[in-house]
């Protein structure tokens, strides 16, 4: 083996690491070992002069490995390893010990606590022999996008894409733009006309240059890595088998808004959807708006007005989550419904008035003020809905318990609308097979990070908006969007893209072909070479993620993970058990 | 049984006062801040709840309305400003109305045209009836004794037929009352025994007004002005009551009014008027303290013409002393035209407050003392107890 010269720094972290870890003793130890050239400690390694410390180190002594006793390398990898690289060395020639969250953290002796310090960073020692020089390589990125759904969230993220000046491919698999929000009259607050939100940009698109829409057409494949994606584009009801031809796209960044559904309120028996002719959806509602005519399907204008919030939201049976959007639509339309029949009465029949937007809580005093009869009820109890008898001087009667007043009580409807919540497309999880990405337990796209990363997917290249992630109302939507064509917009405007020096990778020599490694990948990122010569599996780079599921599946050992080879992780073993 | 919600039943308060009621949100701030609310009797938020749902059957079952003095710190204290003092008010005229089995409440409190048309008509009457009667029996020159313009016997058999009608009509009314806040089944049994016991706390809560003073101290400001000029108020209304039914006679007398007549009637028209000054000027500046801020219009009514009563009153009693007896008939006959309409307006109106509000108090002891035998009962009989 040959040897180094090894510079150890351990961090005392302020008192984080210092008052459970002896740093010094560790210092001591460490520069007894064999290719330790170096140990210091420190304050704070992160900082700018802990840093300047290693710089200086590495080109006085030139040393050839850096390990750094200190925090999580979540948390400071990269700082160190950008010293490195300032120093004129690989970056990957670093290794961290972490003896503050999974040593002084945790620990309450002090005595043993320094010992498995000193065993962390043995172990440290003992691998950073093992690394190799790693290069990053960078792949071009195409400046073509392509957005999948045509609502709100698709069509700004084309436009944003667009007037920037690059290609996108706009697929919709309905015959016309807009989505789910075209089926909406006015929008809360403000009650602005949903209409004049979607048609200009429904004109735009059209007459865009850089726009090819795909109308009644779905994305069938994808194919590639980010940058480098091809899909193909096939229409949904293909009247000519024969003369047609499926439309291969290369393109560099996918942004998928493939949007929501709106809950079956059949599937709640006690509201009786379906069955009474005049509880409705709210989307039903809107078409009687839209229509400018609200009547019972009697043909009769209804005088008592009833909403029930959460169908299908905010519950154990159906779905746990708040569909975000359901209370301020309910208040539009007690709006509406006030302002269109002068005199009738409207009952707004709730769980929780969840007015947390922008404007909302004003909207919901302006909607007490034309006296709506805000009821609450308990999740658990749902209001049941029951037509009358003759006599009454309504069609049906809500039972509720009343939660405010703890009285059972009956509300007179001769409209029911049912304020139906979100739920996932149907075809979620096949979209989510499609572009590699995953979803929740309710079908929701899943965002690599749900705070910092809202729009990216733990796929490259495949970003997420609108109401395909959760439920959201527009003002998000359209934020999202422009998120997610910014983050695209950046990739292009880089031209390059790097991708990770750690990956695995097949010694294809070793190989035999089992394709065991391409039905486990949870990336979708080895693909099965069969033509000139020996079929093998062939790891592609900018798809892995270095996860390692791969390398220790292959029963030949063909797979090697790149700076977690088999000798580095029994080194680091090794070092922590002497 | 679910009761039945009258989503138009808010808009029926309106017209009783109520206009804000519909703000609330039931944060019981206004409960919470209430000095008369307690375990049993708890308002105003309950009330403003079960009003914004228009349960009629369980409102008309309220006592708690009555229990409020109107301080007015619930209302300035509301964050919503949903005016729960004035929901309390305009209640209590929704109770009066629906306590009168004539209607004639409910015809005052919803319109104000009609209230207005029946006073100048009942007036109009009053004035005709005894003018014609005067000029037909009596001489205009005589104010009392023989052949007097309105002799005061004719006078008293007048008052007393007009006192017995009215208070037939309050007693119905109260009656109307005990059935519906005592006599239903959301009440615990009432023995009877307890009506008997507690009899006292009638005339107990009508001549002390006590639960107003105790409303009042909790203010920092005018701390007894208020209760003070109430009784004030009360008192000269209820000695001049007496006066006129039973004294009529010894009053209208000339010089020689027996003296404790005499002494009694300069103390109630003191009374009065004090009371009519204090409240003319709440009024007429509203932003005095906040329960006078919404007057209703029979509010106004009432002011009006208890000045002209307490005026023409004082003006008669001069003009007989100094001899202007012709003036002093004339007079006498303008004082009746106002005392009969603001009579008649006595069951249907704030007035019908002398009677309800003491029954209310009286009711609501009773009603503590049977829940607490009730649940003495209860925690007899095991698994009777309500949790």
């Amino acid at each position: 083996m040959k040897t180094c010269k090894i510079g150890v720094y351990i961090c005392s972290c302020g008192t984080n690491i210092a008052k459970m870890v002896d740093v010094e003793a560790v210092r001591e130890y460490i520069s007894t070992l064999p290719d330790v050239a170096l140990s210091r400690t420190y304050k704070y390694m992160c900082s700018n002069p802990g840093q300047e410390i290693i710089v200086q180190d590495i080109k006085e002594h030139r040393l050839d490995r850096v390990v750094v006793a200190a925090c999580s390398p979540r948390m400071h990898e990269r700082t160190f390893r950008r010293a490195l690289s300032t120093a004129g060395l690989n970056p990957y020639l670093l290794e961290m010990a972490n003896i503050r969250e999974q040593c002084s953290w945790v620990h309450e002796d002090p005595v043993l606590a320094t010992e498995k310090a000193k065993a962390l960073t043995r172990a440290a020692v003992n691998r950073v022999k093992f690394h190799e020089p790693l290069e990053s390589m960078s792949v071009d990125m195409t400046a073509s996008s392509m957005v999948i759904g045509g609502g709100i969230a698709g069509m700004t993220a084309a436009l944003e894409l667009a007037d920037a000046g690059h290609y996108v491919f706009l697929v919709e698999k309905d015959d016309h733009l807009g989505g789910n929000l075209a089926r909406v009259d006015l929008t809360a607050p403000y009650l602005d006309s949903a209409r004049d939100l979607i048609v200009e940009r429904i004109t735009r698109i059209r007459n865009h240059a850089k726009i090819e829409v795909h109308m009644g057409s779905k994305v069938t494949e994808v194919k590639g890595y980010i940058g480098n994606f091809t899909a193909r584009i096939e229409l949904v009801n293909k009247l000519d088998n024969i003369l047609y031809q499926p439309d291969e796209v290369k393109i560099g960044s996918i942004v998928v808004c493939t949007g929501y559904k709106e809950f079956d309120a059949s599937r709640i028996t006690h509201y009786g959807y379906g069955k009474l002719p005049n509880v409705i959806t709210s989307f039903e509602f809107e078409k009687m708006i839209k229509a400018g005519r609200i009547e019972t399907k009697q043909g009769r204008t209804p005088k008592y007005i009833a909403i029930i919030h959460c169908v299908g939201s905010r519950s154990q049976e159906f779905h746990t989550y708040c569909s975000r959007v359901c209370c301020m639509t309910a208040l539009k339309y007690a709006h509406e419904m006030k302002s269109a029949i002068p005199g009738c009465y409207v009952s707004d029949i709730y769980i929780d008035m969840h007015a947390f937007g922008k404007g909302h809580e004003d909207f919901y005093t302006r909607t007490s003020e034309v006296k709506t009869l805000f009821l609450m009820y308990d999740k658990n109890d749902k209001p049941v809905i029951r037509p009358t008898e003759p006599g009454d001087n309504c069609e049906m009667l809500i039972e509720v318990n009343e939660r405010l007043s703890g009285e059972v009580i009956e509300i007179p409807a001769d409209l029911v609308i049912l304020m139906v919540g979100m739920e996932a497309r149907e075809d979620a999880r096949e979209m989510a097979r499609l572009v590699n990405i995953s979803t929740d337990k309710d079908g929701w796209f899943m965002e690599s990070h749900p705070k910092l990363e809202p729009v990216a997917t733990t796929t490259d290249g495949i970003y997420i908006a609108g109401t395909c992630v959760a439920p959201k109302d527009i003002p998000d939507t359209v934020a999202q969007a422009r998120a997610a064509a910014a983050r695209v917009l950046a990739k292009i405007s880089k031209g390059k893209i790097d991708v990770d020096a750690v990956y695995a990778e097949v010694n294809e020599e070793l190989c035999a072909g089992c394709r065991l490694c391409n039905t486990l990948c949870p990336y979708s990122a080895i693909e099965f070479i069969e033509d000139n010569g020996k079929p093998r599996s062939h790891v592609i780079s900018a798809l892995c993620k270095a996860c390692g599921t791969c390398v220790s599946s292959c029963p030949s050992s063909a797979i090697k993970g790149r700076h977690f080879t088999d000798q580095q992780i029994f080194a680091e073993i090794e070092g922590m058990l002497a | 049984m679910a009761i039945r919600v009258n989503p138009g039943l808010i808009e029926e308060l309106v017209h009783f006062g109520a206009e804000d009621v519909q703000y609330c949100y039931h944060c019981g701030d206004c409960s919470a801040n209430c000095p008369h609310s307690d375990e049993v009797f708890r308002f105003p938020r309950k009330w403003m709840r079960t009003l914004q749902m228009g349960l009629e059957r369980k409102l008309e079952t309220a006592l708690e309305p009555w229990l409020c003095y109107y301080c007015g710190q619930c209302s300035e204290q509301c964050p919503r400003e949903a005016d729960p003092g004035e929901t309390m008010m305009s209640l209590r005229r929704w109770l009066i109305s629906r306590y009168d089995f004539t209607g004639v409440a409910r015809l005052f409190y919803t319109s104000r045209q009609a209230e207005i048309w029946t006073i100048i008509a009942i007036a109009l009457l009053t004035g005709i009836g005894f003018l014609w009667y005067g000029l037909s029996f009596g001489n205009i020159h005589v104010y009392d004794g023989d052949g007097a313009f309105l002799p005061s016997s004719f006078i008293h058999t007048f008052d007393l037929t007009l006192g017995s009608l009215l208070a037939l009509v309050l007693l119905i009314n109260a009656f109307r009352m005990w059935y519906l806040t005592l006599h239903n089944e959301r009440v615990v049994p009432i023995p009877w025994w307890l009506y008997i016991k507690r009899i006292y706390l009638i005339p107990w809560h009508f001549f002390t007004q006590k639960r107003y003073a105790e409303c009042e101290s909790k203010r920092s400001t005018h701390i007894f002005m208020p209760w003070i000029i109430h009784l004030f108020l009360m008192l000269g209304y209820v000695i001049m009551l007496v006066l006129v039914m039973a004294f009529i006679e010894q009053l209208q007398l000339g010089p020689a009014i027996f003296w404790p007549v005499h002494v009694f009637g300069y103390a109630a028209t003191i009374g009065l008027l004090i009371g009519t000054i204090y409240f003319i000027q709440n009024r007429a500046i509203r932003n005095r303290q906040i329960q006078y801020k919404k007057s209703h219009s029979t509010d106004w009514v009432f002011v009006i013409l208890l000045c002209i009563i307490v005026v023409t009153g004082i003006l008669q009693h001069l003009l007989h002393r100094t001899g202007f007896l012709a003036a002093a008939n004339i007079t006498y006959v303008i004082h009746l035209m106002a005392v009969v309409p603001w009579l008649f307006r006595m069951p249907f109106s704030k007035w019908a407050h002398l009677v309800y509000r003491p029954l209310a108090m009286y009711f609501a002891d009773i009603l503590r003392d049977a829940i607490k035998i009730q649940e003495k009962k209860e925690q007899l009989i095991p698994g009777l107890a309500i949790g």
